[in-house]
């Protein structure tokens, strides 16, 4: 019971994803996709995590900025994290969709191109934190660049409807009620497993502080560091 | 010393230093031209596809090509460089400006100098030359702004050549699809508007996201 109200948040996450997949499973199949639109179920909920993801991070790079507390760092960039693997399930699970309905796992077109470019601004920014080994320095340098990064966000969310493209335009008002409750089901489900994901990471981020911490304050002493420099001669005759 | 006198010392510094190399239109755009020659090789050399495929192209070597004149100008300014600017009082914002428009300008006159070969190699048909030069200017202004923000954030990094790139070309996205889309409607006759109103909204929000960064900027730097 304990282990149950520790762990509440990953448990309503997983009921709620047990959910959304068998109602994704047993809901009527579209009627010119059939199942293979089934895909998305996943595709949708992971584009919406990736958006709410690096939204979260751009709060805690504005919070960092403005409090220099290092929650709101931690925060930014565990979301970041989650916020690039579900950018990338969103991208696997849009060309597993593509190959039959397309013709082709990758098109030209300007909501692909976008999620992915989305995808490497990301994998920068996560790049930026691992290049930096000073905190303080690592927290300020990926805090500017978690803001500029999300200007490409309204780029991608309005790339179908300013490039007449394949890819569907918003559907929340065009689909029947079953497949709309089924969506909206799976973003729920989604957006619990991106909290218990978060809360996870958060901890891990926690702890991973704590232990360079501590790293810094018992490593010894760096080699040399022992050895002074000789004294100046004075150039005066002994 | 007033804001703006700072901007204008800070750009005449860069300015000052680039011209004293000439790197930009001696190494750097000597480079890009040769690239546009190269590319029809690999594609094939089919006038009428190169006259369709030529803007498009130009704008992909001014992007990456850029990358060089951004990291050049992250390259000139070394520790002991920020640090008399920091000790003479310089406001960071004014720093950041300077540099930027300092940056702008060289991409500014390495889109000038490829546009000749550009129009030699592939003849494409602009449509409109006034609307050209104003497209022109507002991408060198977006690329020297994101370089400049870019090149801040990963000065004294080990890793600051590969990570800059990877940092500022995906980000320059709207830059590229806001220039390509423009040329294309102003070859089919179709209004720029919004895609001028898309590049300046860009510059405008990447502007004022450098100014504010500046003084984190800087202390991330110290």
């Amino acid at each position: 019971m304990t282990a149950l109200r520790r762990h509440w948040l990953e448990t309503v996450a997983a009921v709620a994803v047990a959910l959304s997949l068998f109602r994704s499973m047993t809901v009527a199949a579209d009627v010119t996709q059939g199942d293979v639109q089934r895909i998305m179920y996943v595709h949708v909920p992971s584009a919406w995590l990736a958006f709410l993801a690096f939204a979260v991070t751009v709060v805690g790079s504005v919070g960092w900025l403005r409090t220099r507390d290092r929650r709101w760092d931690r925060l930014a960039a565990s979301s970041a994290e989650i916020g690039v693997v579900f950018t990338g399930l969103a991208i696997l699970a849009g060309m597993i969709w593509a190959r039959p309905v397309w013709g082709q796992f990758w098109t030209w077109e300007p909501r692909l191109v976008t999620t992915a470019l989305l995808f490497f601004i990301y994998l920068g920014y996560l790049a930026l934190r691992r290049a930096v080994i000073d905190p303080e320095q690592r927290a300020r340098r990926s805090a500017i660049m978690g803001i500029v990064a999300f200007i490409q966000i309204p780029i991608v969310y309005e790339s179908v409807n300013w490039w007449r493209s394949l890819h569907q335009t918003s559907s929340r008002n065009s689909i029947d009620t079953p497949l709309r409750v089924t969506l909206l089901l799976g973003v729920v489900a989604f957006t619990f497993v991106y909290a218990a994901l978060l809360q996870r990471r958060l901890e891990l981020a926690r702890l991973e502080e704590e232990l360079e911490i501590r790293h810094l304050d018992s490593s010894p002493e760096v080699a040399g560091a022992g050895i002074t420099a000789p004294a100046l001669s004075t150039g005066e005759p002994r | 010393m007033s804001f703006w006198r700072q901007v204008f010392e800070i750009t005449r510094k860069d300015l000052l230093v680039e011209s004293r190399t000439a790197e930009v239109v001696t190494m750097t755009a000597p480079f890009g031209a040769a690239a546009l020659i190269l590319i029809p090789l690999a594609i094939g050399t089919d006038a009428p596809l190169l006259s369709d495929l030529g803007p498009g192209l130009y704008w992909i070597v001014v992007l990456l090509f850029g990358m060089l004149v951004i990291l050049r100008k992250s390259a000139v300014d070394g520790q002991p460089q920020r640090d008399l600017v920091r000790l003479l009082g310089i406001d960071p914002a004014a720093r950041f400006a300077g540099a930027a428009i300092a940056t702008s300008a060289l991409i500014f006159t390495f889109e000038l100098v490829l546009i000749p070969v550009l129009i030699v190699l592939y003849n494409p048909d602009f449509g409109s030359w006034p609307w050209l030069m104003l497209i022109l200017p507002l991408v060198a202004i977006g690329m020297g702004l994101l370089g400049t923000i870019a090149g801040g954030v990963t000065t004294g990094l080990g890793t600051r050549v590969s990570l800059t790139p990877l940092l500022v070309v995906p980000l320059s996205l709207p830059l590229l699809l806001g220039a390509t889309q423009a040329l294309e409607s102003l070859r089919l006759g179709r209004s720029i508007l919004p895609w001028l109103v898309l590049l300046m909204a860009v510059d405008l929000a990447l502007a004022v996201t450098g100014v504010l960064a500046a003084r984190p900027l800087e202390e991330a730097v110290t």
